[in-house]
């Protein structure tokens, strides 16, 4: 495995206004390469805003929200992504540069046949990659070979989640965003899923920062997390650290 | 930190004029009425002290608000867009023209009785694919006009492409003006508190939102967009019908696409999210488009150039970039 002291991202600084609201605070991490960076925080903590802010999302967001008059977004701070300023980079440009997000709540193209959702996120790969990747992804989750024919908006929540994070994965990502990939899933496909995600960090060594609001299922995968509060980041540690911490446990681990 | 931040904030007269402090004074009560109170006079001066040229373009200009706020209420509060607005426009207009003809009523019948049962006509032309959403309803609007159009040219109905001629006029060029500034000004005030105050109103705005909501709520989607299209087609027939007055003859003409088009750019231009924007839009674009008459063919150039850069980089609008300017101010501050 890779030392500890590599990283591929790192934050620094980070501050997000929507209008007069801060939604990210001065926020600073690093994400160490090959590892999974768990970000814990509460509903509007700021975990979604700061995954938009990373693949870059929030440009998108910025400018659309700049033409019809909405709110102003202003964004401070850096974003450094193998040693390189990505801060002002286009979503795009990040994605070629290896960030790939999964959406929160999913975001299939419901209408496709899960196989092709799957092709679609292996626009970036060439076609050796694509085939190999596809194969990869059937045997991390073995039940998608059988619906992978079938329309993605009537599969299940778990099948559909799969399908998401197969579909980053055929980005051929070196830097995989989850945000809140558990969303609304029962316990056993929680489970089910933390370990896929985990295989996936050992098996390909991509680095992975997942976003979660209850951090009980993902808490044996991640190497390192933060706790996310008001858009500040008030705890960081290794997964054991934030285990010891009374307050973070009742808070977010439901202990 | 040395970085700084535009800041927006409310100003603090709007601020206290959103609250009961409104009624403490002149000034804050002048800061809530005091752009529809500039809207009205500015209209009803215009006639006024406009030459009599400007004056029928006025009058024109005042059928196209009408027309936009029409389309406006229907695309931006309800969720239907209507691609047809010609359609309302056409059927108020022969309604009225063939009652005049046929019967003899003076225009002050016609106007109204065009206004409702072609209301109802339209309504129950639309009907079918109300339950439809998405681009159904555009399709469906779009096609009708056009259709009835060849189906007058093909029958010889109405006068066929000749159209009904020596209709009733308006008695003169004042009726003409202020008929139709004061009904647009009532149409707007009108639905401007519909789609704020009344529930029917919020019943729209959830329909645009999310109709699976309102089924939910056990309401019956159908039947509100029916009464929002009758509400709009009510405009756009009276629209239809005092222009075939205003010029004592009625047309195949009135099923163009003009008026099923310039609402829609006008909504663009003036901004989508009230219900005054297109009236302010429609009232800007065609005396734009006519002082440019001069130019030929390259006016409508510089017209769709003026569409393009809207739809483009202004998707706010006119009156939503202006509201804004008044209602914020805009400040540095460190972070």
């Amino acid at each position: 495995m890779s030392s500890n002291d590599d990283w591929v991202l790192e934050v620094r600084d980070l501050m997000v206004f929507y209008e007069n609201a801060l939604a990210v605070n001065n926020i600073s991490l690093k994400c160490r390469t090959g590892q999974i960076t768990g970000i814990f925080g509460a509903n509007s903590a700021g975990k979604s805003t700061l995954m938009h802010t990373i693949s870059g999302v929030m440009l998108d967001i910025k400018k659309k929200e700049a033409m019809t008059g909405g709110e102003r977004i202003t964004l401070f701070g850096a974003i450094n992504f193998n040693e390189e300023d990505i801060q002002n980079l286009q979503p795009h440009k990040r994605a070629r540069k290896g960030i790939v997000l999964c959406p929160e709540r999913r975001q299939l193209f419901t209408e496709s046949s899960a196989l092709e959702n799957l092709k679609i996120g292996g626009y970036l790969a060439d076609k050796a990659q694509a085939k190999k990747t596809l194969a990869y992804i059937f045997q991390l989750f073995p039940e998608l070979q059988k619906l992978k024919n079938r329309e993605a908006g009537f599969l299940s929540g778990g099948e559909q989640q799969m399908i998401a994070i197969g579909r980053a994965l055929m980005a051929q990502p070196k830097m995989l965003l989850l945000d809140e990939p558990l969303l609304g899933l029962a316990p056993s496909i929680e489970t089910r899923l933390a370990k896929a995600i985990n295989e996936i960090k050992q098996q390909t060594g991509i680095t992975i920062l997942l976003g979660e609001q209850y951090a009980r299922p993902v808490l044996p995968i991640i190497d390192y997390g933060y706790v996310l509060e008001n858009g500040s980041i008030v705890m960081e540690g290794t997964a054991e650290d934030l285990m010891n911490n009374p307050d973070v446990l009742s808070a977010y681990f439901g202990m | 930190m040395q970085e700084r931040r535009r800041e927006r904030l409310d100003r603090g007269v709007k601020v206290r004029s959103d609250t009961i402090y409104a009624v403490s004074s002149a000034k804050e009560i002048l800061f809530l009425v005091g752009p529809g109170l500039a809207l009205v006079t500015v209209l009803l001066i215009l006639p006024l002290i406009l030459p009599p040229y400007w004056q029928k373009v006025l009058t024109i200009a005042g059928v196209y608000a009408l027309l936009a706020v029409s389309f406006g209420f229907l695309a931006n509060f309800v969720g239907l867009v209507n691609l047809g607005g010609a359609m309302f426009v056409g059927v108020g207009g022969y309604i009225s023209g063939v009652l005049n003809s046929t019967l003899g009523l003076p225009p002050l019948l016609t106007i109204p009785i065009a206004s409702v049962t072609g209301a109802l006509l339209c309504t129950l032309l639309l009907l079918p694919c109300l339950p439809l959403r998405g681009v159904y309803f555009a399709v469906v609007s779009f096609i009708y006009p056009l259709a009835t159009v060849m189906i007058i040219s093909a029958t010889g109905v109405w006068g066929g492409t000749d159209g009904i001629a020596g209709l009733n006029v308006l008695p003169n060029v004042w009726v003409n003006q202020y008929v139709i500034i004061l009904v647009v000004l009532a149409c707007m005030f009108a639905l401007t508190r519909l789609v704020n105050h009344a529930d029917i109103g919020l019943v729209f705005r959830g329909v645009k939102d999310n109709e699976l909501a309102i089924r939910a709520s056990a309401l019956n989607v159908t039947w509100y967009k029916a009464q929002a299209v009758f509400i709009s087609a009510a405009m756009g027939c009276f629209g239809g019908a005092y222009l075939t007055h205003l010029y004592g003859w009625v047309g195949m003409s009135l099923f163009a696409m003009d008026f099923s088009i310039l609402p829609l750019a006008a909504t663009v231009v003036g901004g989508t999210s009230t219900i005054y924007g297109p009236l302010v839009g429609a009232f800007l674009l065609v005396p734009i488009s006519e002082s440019l008459r001069s130019f030929g063919t390259l006016r409508i150039v510089f017209y769709s150039v003026v569409m393009v850069f809207c739809v483009v980089f202004w998707t706010e609008g006119i009156m939503n970039y202006l509201r804004r300017r008044y209602e914020q101010f805009e400040r540095w501050v460190r972070v």
